[in-house]
């Protein structure tokens, strides 16, 4: 598995982008996706996803990442799809018929298509969410982001607490990597069970060790910032210089455009 | 003199939280630019006296503390953490922690920046320190993309640019290469000739800090065994042995050769070279007081290359995705045979995991195949393979999951279905072979590092496999833990008729284990063959910077003396030179 939220250097025009600009980008995603949600707003998912799938292209992120976010998702995905299917209030039309039994307005023994439709928005719209922070953290180095956070007068604590999460989630998966391994080599093979085995016999004994040796880990990490007089009270240099450039400008103007229309769109 | 004391230790004793004293009585002064070496076996209380000198003890691990502790000027137990690390900054053994920002400019200005230093002094730092660990040109760079010797080398540098008095290194070559400890010992060797710095290195690898020490502390249960010059604490080998530690080989050569029968006040140096110490012998074999008898040792059995080949790499080649994209073996061919000790050595990234993955299915092959006995692996399952070659990974922790250290060995019985009973009977047997039988219902995690290692052995032996594949058991490993898990391949070996493959760094070691060796680099085979006939290529093993035993290294400069060059081992050595009473009746 390849870890999703790795910064990745390269020289492309994402990368390039000032910190802010794509910090503007993550939080419009964020406004997008918080809007109350119905059944057509699948065009506008699927716009704001498509643009950001551009992104993807343009800051060349390999296809690789996301398909490492999808399996992540694909649990929740299915549950999703389910649930709404047979619970979605608005459900007319029936896909599935299981049997009958009435609950409030739903008929929990049918599958609609309204249902399984609107799980597959809820699909989207949390696809949507997931996809815009990976693009921010993967093309901006962390002093970069720390600058950034530090410009809109965000706690250096909070900044870096971000920062340290981050690196922790490639730490977390390259032990939940080498655990499963491990348990490979006593006949033990995780990915071969599907769901609900996993779910009953295989998480334990893998979270067991990974969350021990987070906290060895975070102790680690605690002593290589600590000693580095990170927590000190006294205001901390900047050592990134950012500095914005017609381009930001532009890219800024284009992402506001696109949440505009998105907006528009949604609410006509 | 007194003035110029750095670090004051006096009549220290600290406790863990949980009344587990990890230090007690201890005494120490250290002077202005001394250079001071802990040595210990594991949980000898090292890892505690560098955190007790850095103020990670009580600001980080809390505990009690009594005596008085003075470094650089300050109590670290008064100080918070960023002014303690001001005066005495700290190295640790896994790089990987370290380094945690994009870019190695921005890890070495990391710390000054944290501490609000103008923006022009951090750049003066920054480079200074880059220069001290020869890093030069690489500002740009992810440091988790550099090797691991070169990471530990930025964690140094990024520690530098605190500007400490006193610099202290817990255990800072233990997961390198030879190599990278050779990287980093020079930029410590640099450090100590600048002559401002106070330093406290702990260590397993007792060569590496000979020329480098001033002063040596022997710990053992927390307590000092032996403190002194490096001349008086490595001329007592029994206790070093005693306490888990290694005594340089050439001390032990000139001990036990060379100064019993001449008493020259040479004999009292631990600074010689190997040149040094093979003249030394060459004179006394001339002078009569040593003979060489070359039938002691006969030539070793050649490898068993008669059995059935137990496992083969046909044309295996391995890419790892990027980007960018690496390719870590490249058309490898490796048989091995039923009954077969094979070392596996080479530096880091050469490929010696990669292939040992490859032998158990962990990894797909980009090209070519591995075959058990003749078959193809891809058509044997996880559980299947499981019970035919087990490897034991290099890090234990990642290979214990269960709440009990018999459960742990269960764990895999489990998975390949075996009757209840005989699992009983298995468990037992497991933890009874790597003496953990009073442990069976502790929660593994409790164990020391030496014994999770053990655990993780058992619980593969237990699955009873063919093969038995250790993966870098050294790393991290007290001299007496190597040959404690060297001593359960040997036995799994010879008791068992198993096969077994270890890759590891430690040269000595192997050679007194390993019939066959191969050495591989940048993803290929480069020797391969009986291990003697191995170590004698040294313009070949020098490409892969891997140096031969000192024993072998020794038996070839004394050639010309009639010394076998199969003599692979200090034992061996003793075999083939041995003191000879006036008469000329051996000893």
């Amino acid at each position: 598995m390849q870890p999703v939220f790795r910064y990745t250097h390269l020289d492309t025009p994402i990368h390039r982008l000032h910190p802010l600009v794509k910090l503007a980008y993550v939080l419009l995603t964020l406004v997008l996706v918080m809007y109350p949600i119905k059944e057509g707003d699948m065009p506008v998912l699927l716009l704001w996803l498509g643009f950001s799938a551009v992104l993807w292209a343009v800051a060349r992120v390999e296809l690789r990442r996301f398909t490492t976010l999808l399996k992540i998702l694909t649990g929740t995905f299915i549950f999703l799809i389910v649930i709404q299917g047979f619970t979605y209030r608005g459900g007319d039309t029936p896909l599935i018929v299981l049997g009958h039994l009435k609950l409030w307005e739903a008929d929990l023994g049918v599958i609609t298509k309204e249902g399984v439709w609107f799980g597959l928005v809820l699909c989207v719209r949390i696809l949507v969410a997931t996809s815009s922070l990976p693009l921010f953290v993967m093309t901006t180095p962390t002093s970069a982001i720390m600058t950034a956070m530090g410009k809109l007068r965000i706690p250096q604590t909070a900044t870096f607490m971000l920062v340290s999460a981050l690196s922790f989630t490639t730490l977390i998966f390259e032990m939940w990597s080498s655990i499963v391994d491990a348990q490979k080599l006593r006949a033990f093979d995780i990915d071969s069970m599907n769901f609900v085995e996993r779910a009953i016999k295989a998480y334990v004994p893998i979270i067991t060790p990974l969350i021990l040796l987070l906290f060895r880990k975070a102790n680690d990490f605690q002593i290589a910032m600590e000693t580095k007089g990170f927590g000190a009270p006294i205001e901390p240099t900047e050592i990134e210089t950012l500095t914005a450039r017609l381009a930001d400008y532009l890219w800024l103007a284009f992402i506001i455009a696109v949440f505009v229309l998105c907006t528009v769109l949604k609410f006509t | 003199m007194a003035n110029d004391v750095t670090i004051s230790l006096q009549d220290v004793t600290f406790t863990y939280e949980g009344d587990v004293v990890a230090l007690r009585d201890l005494n120490l002064t250290v002077h202005k630019g001394e250079f001071v070496v802990v040595l210990g076996a594991n949980g000898a209380g090292k890892s505690t006296l560098c955190y007790l000198l850095s103020g990670i003890v009580p600001h980080i691990y809390g505990g009690r503390r009594l005596g008085y502790v003075s470094v650089a000027g300050l109590d670290p137990w008064d100080e918070p953490l960023y002014v303690t690390s001001q005066r005495c900054g700290m190295l640790m053994q896994d790089p990987e922690v370290q380094l945690f920002m994009p870019t190695l400019k921005a890890e070495l200005a990391f710390g000054p920046a944290n501490l609000g230093m103008p923006r022009d002094e951090i750049i003066r730092r920054s480079q200074a320190a880059l220069a001290l660990v020869r890093l030069e040109g690489l500002e740009e760079h992810n440091p988790r993309d550099l090797s691991g010797g070169q990471k530990q080398r930025a964690a140094l540098a990024a520690v530098l640019t605190m500007n400490p008095r006193v610099l202290v290194l817990d255990e800072p070559t233990s997961q390198l290469d030879p190599l990278g400890r050779w990287e980093v010992v020079e930029a410590i060797e640099r450090l100590k000739q600048k002559g401002d710095l106070t330093i406290v290195m702990t260590t397993h690898e007792t060569e590496e800090i000979l020329r480098l020490a001033d002063q040596v502390l022997v710990l053992e249960r927390g307590e000092t065994v032996l403190q002194g010059t490096p001349s008086e604490v490595f001329t007592q080998a029994g206790r070093l042995e005693e306490s888990g530690v290694k005594t340089p080989a050439l001390i032990l050569v000139q001990s036990k050769l060379l100064k019993r029968e001449t008493g020259r006040p040479g004999g009292e140096r631990i600074d010689l070279t190997l040149s040094e110490v093979a003249c030394q012998t060459r004179e006394s074999v001339e002078a009569g007081r040593l003979a060489v008898h070359p039938e002691a040792l006969p030539p070793p059995q050649p490898v068993t290359s008669d059995g059935p080949v137990i496992l083969e790499a046909r044309d295996l080649t391995v890419e790892y995705p990027g980007p960018p994209p690496v390719v870590a073996l490249r058309d490898v061919n490796v048989q091995i045979r039923q009954g077969e000790f094979v070392g596996i050595v080479g530096q880091n990234g050469s490929g010696k995991s990669t292939l040992v993955k490859c032998f158990v299915g962990l990894l797909r092959p980009r090209k070519g195949e591995v075959l058990f006995r003749g078959e193809s692996i891809r058509k044997l399952s996880v559980g299947e393979i499981a019970r035919r070659v087990g490897l034991v990974l290099q890090n234990p922790d990642y290979q214990l999951f269960t709440a009990s250290c018999d459960d742990e060995i269960r764990f895999g019985l489990r998975n390949v279905g075996m009757p209840a009973e005989e699992m009983e009977q298995r468990a037992k047997e497991a933890l009874r072979l790597v003496r953990l039988s009073e442990e069976a219902d502790l929660f593994p995690f409790r164990l020391s590092f030496g014994d999770r290692r053990k655990l993780a052995v058992a619980a593969t032996m237990a699955l009873d496999p063919e093969v038995l594949i250790m993966d870098e058991p050294t790393t991290a490993q007290d001299h007496r833990g190597r040959y404690q898990l060297a001593e359960l391949a040997r036995r799994f070996h010879e008791e068992k008729q198993g096969t077994v493959l270890m890759i590891t760094h430690d040269v000595d070691l192997i050679a007194c284990y390993a019939h066959r060796l191969i050495v591989l680099y940048d993803g290929q085979v480069l020797l391969d063959g009986p291990t003697a006939e191995v170590f004698a290529q040294v313009e070949e093993l020098e490409r892969s910077f891997v140096v031969p035993p000192v024993a072998a290294q020794l038996a070839t400069e004394l050639a010309p003396l009639g010394v076998p060059p199969h003599v692979m081992t200090l034992e061996e050595l003793y075999q083939v030179i041995a003191p000879q009473h006036e008469g000329g009746e051996v000893v």
